[in-house]
């Protein structure tokens, strides 16, 4: 699995695992289709975080290889067939491990700020 | 679990699902920006803008979207091995019986064949163990007689300096000889030892491990080196470097130690020493002498066919300046590693491969029988999970898991079979068959064979049961009484077994004809006792003996003092024993009867020559049947005699042979001058080898009329036990020597002799033999499987038989005739098949024709009595068979 990633255009720099673990965090609410995905992240972010649309899916389909996601079809808003992506307990776990690890990071960060 | 359901129901091809996903988003994002108050052309062109490179998420996603349902599909395809072999396992385990007489006859059937291809393996397979190996090329010095003579040290010497294809060409004596080992009390030993030539460690590559290899300054100085093998340096002198630089004393010559090389060397002969032969200043009938083995290193990127061509236009100039020894003499060349491995080891090793092979064969068709068996009672099972769901492919998976398993169990157990037959083989294989010390060694290699074997041997027993069993229809089966479902199994499996039978009967035939092959070798008469003669090779080093009349002088003595010794009945010299090498190698003489036409020189008659002591005849027990024997009369400067043997007495048609004058020389030689000798006696004859299919045509001249310094000394015992005289004999000879010039080398007796001449005939007719005993064994529990089966499935079908009045005849005639309509079947198409196939082991037979008539007779013989012993418990118990008792139970 140490393959290296297909090139991601993300403008601001925003790292994979960022994205990841943001997009399992979307999830942890429920089953999302990727615009709805998109919209999540631009809401709750606003423009801190601005990533092209497009670069959502390399992402979810990498989560779904790892069995972090997966995904069955369902029925969008415009009555539509719609690929809907859910968290599994494997994705719950990683979800919370990076929360914690992130959590260490910035308060980390933080800390050295305030100096 | 939905994981691993989703490459089968999501039916969807990537590049779709990632087309609809990205169309779907594309369209809301639209939406969006619409309902924010953008015209709907804009918003979609600002929507696709914001999705970035679509083309390139695509590609990754793709990629990211096949590899996922390639683990997907991976992990489900591990996943359902892994419930079969567990069920495969509980399967075996409910049915332990079964398991283990189906695992021990594959383990028999792989443990066979991992110990011939271990044989394979370390002869034909593997490349010599001396760098660029591919480069070693064996040079023949090729005769009218021969097309692979040995060659004579100046033509080696002479291709050597003049060929542009080859870095270096060296030589070796083939056979490996003795050497005395004087000891520092006084005592001394023999030791093996192999003559080389100065650059055969060169042309080899092999770097010694311990001092120096010989050099060119060591030949033209004439010093006497030696150069030890790795095996002698660490079991005599535990390898102390110190030893490099001594002397020991060899044959009463002081020899200095230069080296020691590694023990991969030691293919050339199994020896623990190479002493350096000079060969500088050579007088010029040397180049008559051919004693080398000779081989060369081609320079790199040469190819053979270009060496051959510059050797062979090398012989031709050699011809033209040496025209009295060289004349028609060429060369030939071939890979060095065929030379090694010789076409006799080649066609002993395919004949071996390919009755294990059948061996194997058999084991899978008895297995097949018994999974077949199985099957039928396992009808109702299998219907039941075929109702339940299971596809057809999925249950022959299923089955073939658990052959595959119980064929890798068979494997694994075949493992330690092969290690345990490898570990008890070299006691029964002729000294000889293998080159040098090729060691046969279970290693990885041969693990890897048994895995790869019992595989193949798994699905290949595995699949025809595993179709059988799943053609049913699940309704009818799971209705049916299990009795009624005997149905088609039947026939594939009576098929199996005529099939089994054919094989062990053709294998049988096999091993008849090499047994008859055997026998015809062992009991032909060879015209002279072997038994209780001891042979020993005399080689009366440096000059002591200048002159005949000194070297008869040491003979003579020599003869005398052996003759004295206790326990000696009779002592003779001889330059060859009948069956084993001759000192004189290939090296045949052309004759003409003085008086008769004038016969053109290719198309002379031609005649082995030995030189014999009046008393050989005598010391072997050889009858001399007309004429006289040799004695005191044929002195050195008397008339020169001859006595000739009975073949040579054939081709003169009837006529007298004693008192004809023959006039003969060197054959291929244009200038030497013929000897006229007169014929004295008739021998009777003897084989040169045990399966000669020609007798060949010999003469014999008198030791006191053409003295050669090489000769071998034969000694009958009187009590019988020939090794025992070997100590006395030696003292003898070194009263007469006490300088201890004399080289004693070549011990052995003529009984070795004999028994290493007929060793590969008996090797062959011994494994052969083995295996087909094997194969017949498996063939008749193959028989007995299926009577006993029927039997059991027949019982009420007896019993209703007995109760209305049948005899036990009657039953009797009902069980054998099926199981012997299978083994007739199975016999005649073994036969006919023997019959075809007899031609191509033809090389290997001696004294029996491929369609020999008695071996026919025996294996019919052998077939029948083994049938009636599988048919004999089937058809008792049907006898048995209690009529009340069976109709009662159901």
């Amino acid at each position: 699995m140490a393959k290296p990633q297909p090139p991601l255009k993300s403008p601001n720099g925003l790292l994979h695992g960022a994205l990841d673990a943001l997009i399992l965090k979307t999830l942890s609410r429920g089953p999302k289709h990727g615009y709805a995905i998109a919209r999540f992240i631009e809401e709750t972010a606003g423009d801190a975080l601005l990533i092209e649309d497009g670069s959502l899916y390399p992402a979810l389909y990498r989560l779904e290889r790892k069995a972090w996601v997966e995904a069955e079809w369902g029925t969008s808003e415009l009555g539509r067939r719609a690929k809907l992506y859910r968290l599994t307990a494997a994705g719950r776990e990683q979800l919370a491990s990076e929360m914690a690890t992130w959590k260490k990071f910035s308060s980390g960060v933080a800390k050295v700020f305030a100096t | 679990m939905k994981r691993s359901l989703r490459s089968w129901l999501w039916r969807v091809p990537l590049d779709q699902e990632f087309d609809e996903e990205i169309e779907l988003h594309i369209e809301m994002r639209t939406r969006e920006l619409v309902a924010g108050g953008m015209d709907p052309r804009s918003a979609r062109a600002e929507a696709i803008r914001r999705m970035g490179d679509v083309a390139a998420f695509k590609r990754a996603c793709v990629d990211l979207g096949k590899k996922r349902d390639r683990e997907i599909r991976m992990t489900l395809w591990l996943e359902e091995l892994r419930d079969d072999v567990r069920f495969a396992f509980r399967q075996l385990r409910t049915a332990p019986a079964f398991t283990l007489v189906a695992t021990l006859t594959l383990a028999l059937g792989i443990g066979a064949n991992s110990a011939i291809f271990a044989l394979v393996d370390a002869t034909l397979l593997r490349p010599l163990p001396y760098p660029n190996p591919e480069r070693l090329v064996t040079i023949w010095e090729k005769s009218t007689g021969t097309a692979k003579g040995f060659a004579s040290p100046p033509n080696m010497l002479d291709w050597g300096a003049r060929t542009r294809t080859f870095e270096k060409i060296a030589g070796f004596t083939p056979s490996v000889g003795q050497m005395v080992v004087a000891k520092p009390d006084g005592s001394a030993e023999t030791m093996s030892r192999q003559w080389v030539t100065a650059g055969i460690f060169d042309v080899l590559g092999v770097p010694p491990i311990a001092g120096r290899t010989f050099t060119a300054d060591d030949e033209q100085q004439r010093r006497r080196v030696i150069v030890f093998s790795e095996g002698l340096w660490e079991s005599r002198f535990n390898r102390n470097p110190n030893i490099i630089g001594h002397e020991v004393k060899l044959d009463g010559e002081l020899w200095t130690v230069v080296g020691v090389v590694p023990k991969d060397f030691e293919i050339l002969g199994n020896t623990s020493m190479w002493a350096m032969r000079p060969f500088v200043n050579m007088p010029p009938r040397a180049r008559a002498a051919y004693i080398l083995q000779v081989v060369g290193r081609m320079k790199p990127g040469v190819a053979i066919d270009a060496a051959r061509s510059d050797l062979e236009a090398v012989a031709t100039g050699l011809s033209r300046e040496f025209p009295d020894f060289n004349t028609a003499r060429g060369v030939t060349l071939e890979p060095m590693h065929d030379t090694m491995v010789g076409s006799d080891l080649k066609t002993t090793s395919m004949l071996f491969l390919g009755v294990v092979g059948f061996v194997l064969l058999i084991c899978c068709a008895n297995v097949a029988n018994l999974l077949l068996a199985r099957a039928t009672a396992r009808t109702r099972e299998l219907a039941v999970r075929s109702a339940l769901g299971a596809g057809r492919r999925r249950i022959v998976r299923q089955l073939l898991t658990e052959s595959v398993v119980l064929a890798l169990i068979g494997g694994a157990m075949g493992i330690g079979v092969g290690a345990a037959i490898l570990r008890i083989a070299p006691v029964f294989i002729p000294d000889g068959l293998l080159p040098g010390t090729v060691t046969l060694q279970f290693d990885m290699r041969v693990v890897a064979f048994c895995a790869i074997a019992a595989f193949v041997v798994g699905v290949l027993f595995g699949i025809a049961p595993a179709w059988q069993a799943t053609s049913f229809s699940s309704p009818e089966v799971i209705g049916a009484d299990s009795r009624t479902t005997t149905g088609g199994g039947g026939r594939m499996r009576s098929l199996l077994v005529v099939g089994e039978v054919a094989t062990a009967v053709l294998l049988l035939f096999g091993a008849g004809l090499l047994l008859r092959t055997l026998m015809a070798v062992e009991a032909f008469d060879r015209g002279f006792k072997a038994q209780s003669v001891l042979s020993m090779l005399v080689d009366p080093l440096g000059s002591s003996y200048p002159t005949p009349e000194k070297l008869q002088g040491f003979f003579d003595q020599v003869e005398a003092e052996v003759r004295a010794v206790p326990g000696v009945q009779d002592v003779a010299w001889s330059s060859g024993v009948p069956l084993g090498d001759s000192l004189f190698g290939d090296y045949p003489q052309s004759y003409e009867i003085v008086g008769d036409p004038p016969v053109d020189e290719a198309r002379k008659p031609r005649a082995d020559y030995q030189v014999v002591s009046s008393t050989y005849f005598s010391t072997l027990d050889l009858a001399i049947v007309a004429g006289r024997g040799f004695d005191e009369r044929d002195r050195r400067g008397s008339p020169r005699v001859a006595i000739v043997n009975e073949a040579f007495a054939k081709t003169l048609g009837g006529r007298d042979p004693i008192g004809m004058q023959v006039s003969f020389k060197p054959a291929d030689s244009t200038s030497a001058k013929p000897t006229t000798v007169e014929i004295v006696g008739v021998a009777k004859q003897v084989k040169r080898r045990p399966d000669e299919p020609k007798d060949f045509v010999q003469m014999y001249s008198p030791l006191s009329q053409d003295l050669s310094d090489d000769m071998i000394i034969l000694v009958r015992s009187q009590t019988g036990r020939a090794s025992a005289l070997t100590p006395s004999v030696r003292a003898a000879i070194a009263k007469i020597d006490r300088d201890q010039t004399v080289g004693v080398a070549s011990v052995t007796t003529l009984e070795d002799v004999e028994w290493q001449a007929t060793g590969r005939h008996r090797f062959r007719a011994v494994m052969v033999a083995a295996f087909a005993g094997l194969a017949l064994l498996l063939a008749m529990v193959g028989v007995f499987g299926i009577l006993a089966y029927s039997v059991q499935q027949r019982m009420r079908d007896f019993g209703v038989r007995r109760a209305l009045g049948a005899s036990s005849g009657d039953v009797i005639r009902l069980v054998a005739g099926n199981a012997i309509r299978v083994i007739a079947a199975g016999a005649v198409i073994g036969l006919v098949a023997a019959a075809l196939t007899g031609r191509l082991i033809v090389s290997m037979l001696f004294g029996v024709q491929p369609l020999d008539f008695w071996t026919f007779a025996l294996v019919t013989l052998v077939i029948s009595v083994t049938a009636v012993a599988s048919i004999a418990g089937p058809a008792w118990r049907a006898v048995r068979i209690d009529p009340a008792a069976v109709l009662r139970s159901k």
